[in-house]
């Protein structure tokens, strides 16, 4: 902890012709597969240069596809390790965990600065806070939460939701008027009962998080819930944190990497820990990290942007992730039932 | 047995193994049985079997592990409604598209036929240049053309013809003309082949023998061209059942494919058992009807 904090108030220490921070038993080059576009070069900006700076460890980052679990069992199973971080979402660190494909997280030699507490998981660092958010063309009526985005009598146009239960859901219950501390275990029949309310107002089911603000753009739908850091601050379009689904990104560790890649990792880690690197990391794509200490760093004129200041975070509902380890699959079943008209 | 086979053959007997390490295959003489050759697709055989038959063997066996030896993947597949059904809806949408690549494909290889040599060059040009565009560009095109703000909603509106934009993409008609966007070639160019090698002599008799132009076509030159049409026609159909980008961008997730399905199991799940299962019935269906294909060319060639 000591340690953490002498970094945090010197960050860019090592920036200047300083000596190396030694990592005793450290590779000299980790490899970490995260998202790819604003997203990662979030990560190279705000962790990854200032980490190699501090430690002159090299860190190969490579863009992975929204659902990587195919890409961690493969490794995992075959025994070769080709990365020693990965990223993943909530509910697929839920099943990497279930599946028995990522190892649990050593705290003590990450040895993290403050966190928010969701942020530290047994086996994950939750490093990234991205919302899902009622979001409208900006030529379109202003919605002011999803109850809105359900009426279409009083806000007409075409709708794009996540072709992903485990986004599509909860929103759909929210819609209908259940209270955020309500939400799990969810209700399945009224969540689809609502949706099946919606569903032929839904011109498209999203696959990508890049399609939604793509769609409103091309005019293919008026509204969609889109990810706030691909919309927020852009004139075309509207977007509020009211009822907006709040996610959090982790890293993970998967089972079999070897112990000096380990060190290296866990020394990286603290490094998404320090509210500095978030700021930084915040310049280049409206997402924050996970530090509570973070919202005196950003930017005053911007601050409604981000998903985790104050007033924004008390608006949203995070995930319930042991609900969704345990009921993924079944729940993938019936989504597709419903999608088919089953 | 080996005596008696030898016996009845005695030029195709195995001959004795040569001493000594032998690199290439003898290419003639008491070295006949082996295909001529041999020793330069020896390393493309190797990498084949190492990259694509082992992991399907691998994939034979996931298929029936649960770990241990069951059907039960293979039961999931059958008893449960969504994989019919997507089966169901795959097929469908392979016959859609079919069936629009031969109604579009063969009164283009008909019409090529009666060109110059030099018009037909070009003809050809034009079918076969599209296929240096990746599958992704032409699938995204599709978007810009068809899309409600995009250039044929935009020329309706502008000639009056509609009021609301009409919606070609995120549904079946938008992945079907994306699918017979990339397939057609694949029909018309055998088809167009078979008909140039058609003997013009036959239409010519029967016309003399007072057949119309029209009983002509439908009495000889049709007949003659089935096997061709009915073989690129199983070649696209087959094709359609893998396919996996177009969906993917034209169906908006309310147009359900198989492929789409196996990446959900195996990147999303991942229930790679199951995914295995449905592989496998994929395989075997594709050569079932590639073994039919076969068969037709055989008998459109020969």
């Amino acid at each position: 902890m000591r340690h953490a904090t002498t970094l945090a108030t010197f960050p860019y220490l090592a920036g200047t012709a300083r000596a190396l921070e030694a990592v005793p038993g450290a590779a000299s080059e980790i490899r970490i597969l995260a998202a790819g576009g604003q997203s990662g070069e979030s990560i190279q900006q705000g962790y990854i240069n200032p980490f190699t700076a501090r430690t002159g460890i090299k860190v190969v980052r490579e863009d992975i596809t929204s659902t990587p679990l195919g890409k961690l069992r493969a490794m995992v199973e075959s025994g070769r390790i080709d990365a020693v971080l990965l990223e993943i979402g909530g509910a697929g660190l839920a099943q990497a965990v279930a599946l028995n494909l990522v190892q649990p997280l050593r705290w003590n030699e990450v040895e993290p600065a403050p966190m928010f507490p969701e942020a530290r998981h047994s086996h994950g660092l939750g490093y990234q806070y991205y919302s899902l958010a009622p979001t409208w063309r900006s030529d379109a009526k202003a919605i002011a939460d999803w109850r809105d985005f359900w009426d279409v009598q009083k806000f007409p146009g075409r709708r794009s939701l996540p072709d992903v239960p485990y986004l599509s859901l909860p929103i759909a219950l929210l819609a209908d008027g259940v209270a955020p501390q309500d939400l799990y275990p969810i209700d399945l029949n009224r969540a689809f009962a609502s949706l099946a309310r919606i569903k032929s107002h839904v011109a498209v089911w999203w696959a990508s998080g890049a399609q939604a603000p793509q769609l409103m753009a091309d005019n293919e739908v008026q509204y969609a819930a889109a990810f706030s850091g691909r919309v927020v601050g852009n004139p075309r379009y509207g977007t509020t944190f009211n009822q907006a689904l709040l996610n959090l990104s982790y890293l993970v560790i998967p089972r079999g990497a070897a112990d000096n890649h380990r060190i290296a990792a866990n020394r990286l880690l603290r490094e998404f820990t320090l509210p500095q690197n978030q700021a930084e990391a915040a310049k280049v794509v409206a997402y924050t990290g996970n530090s509570p200490a973070l919202d005196e760093l950003l930017p005053k004129d911007r601050l409604h942007q981000f998903p985790t200041t104050r007033e924004n975070r008390a608006r949203q509902v995070l995930p319930n992730d042991a609900y969704w380890q345990a009921n993924a699959l079944s729940v993938e079943k019936r989504w597709q039932q419903f999608k088919l008209g089953l | 047995m080996r005596g008696f086979a030898d016996a009845r053959n005695p030029t195709d007997a195995v001959p004795a193994p040569m001493p000594g390490p032998r690199l290439l295959p003898r290419l003639n003489g008491a070295g006949r049985w082996l295909p001529a050759g041999l020793g330069f697709v020896l390393p493309l055989l190797a990498l084949m079997f190492v990259a694509f038959n082992l992991p399907m063997l691998g994939m034979l066996g996931r298929s029936v592990a649960l770990p241990d030896f069951s059907f039960a993947h293979y039961a999931e597949l059958i008893q449960s409604d969504i994989y019919v059904k997507v089966i169901l809806s795959t097929v469908q949408i392979a016959l859609i598209a079919t069936l629009v690549c031969a109604l579009l494909g063969y009164p283009l290889a008909y019409w090529m036929r009666g060109l110059s040599p030099g018009a037909q060059l070009a003809a050809l040009a034009m079918i076969v240049i599209p296929f240096w565009v990746s599958v992704l560009i032409r699938t995204y095109a599709w978007i810009i053309l068809l899309g409600n703000a995009g250039i044929l909603n935009g020329t309706l509106r502008m000639l009056g013809l509609v009021d609301e934009p009409v919606l070609f993409l995120y549904n079946r008609v938008g992945v079907t003309i994306g699918i017979v966007n990339v397939l057609l070639p694949f029909l018309v160019l055998p088809l167009f082949a078979s008909m140039v090698r058609l003997d013009e002599r036959l239409l010519q008799a029967a016309r003399s023998l007072g057949a119309s132009e029209a009983t002509a076509f439908w009495r000889v030159f049709f007949p003659l061209t089935v096997p061709a049409l009915a073989a690129g026609s199983l070649l696209v159909f087959i094709m359609t059942l893998g396919f996996y980008v177009t969906p993917m961008i034209l169906g908006g997730g309310r147009v359900p494919m198989l492929v789409n399905m196996l990446d959900l199991l195996v990147n999303g799940m991942p229930d790679w058992n199951l995914a295995a299962a449905i592989s496998v019935f994929l395989l075997a269906v594709t050569l079932v009807l590639y073994a039919l294909s076969r068969r037709l060319t055989g008998r459109a060639t020969g």
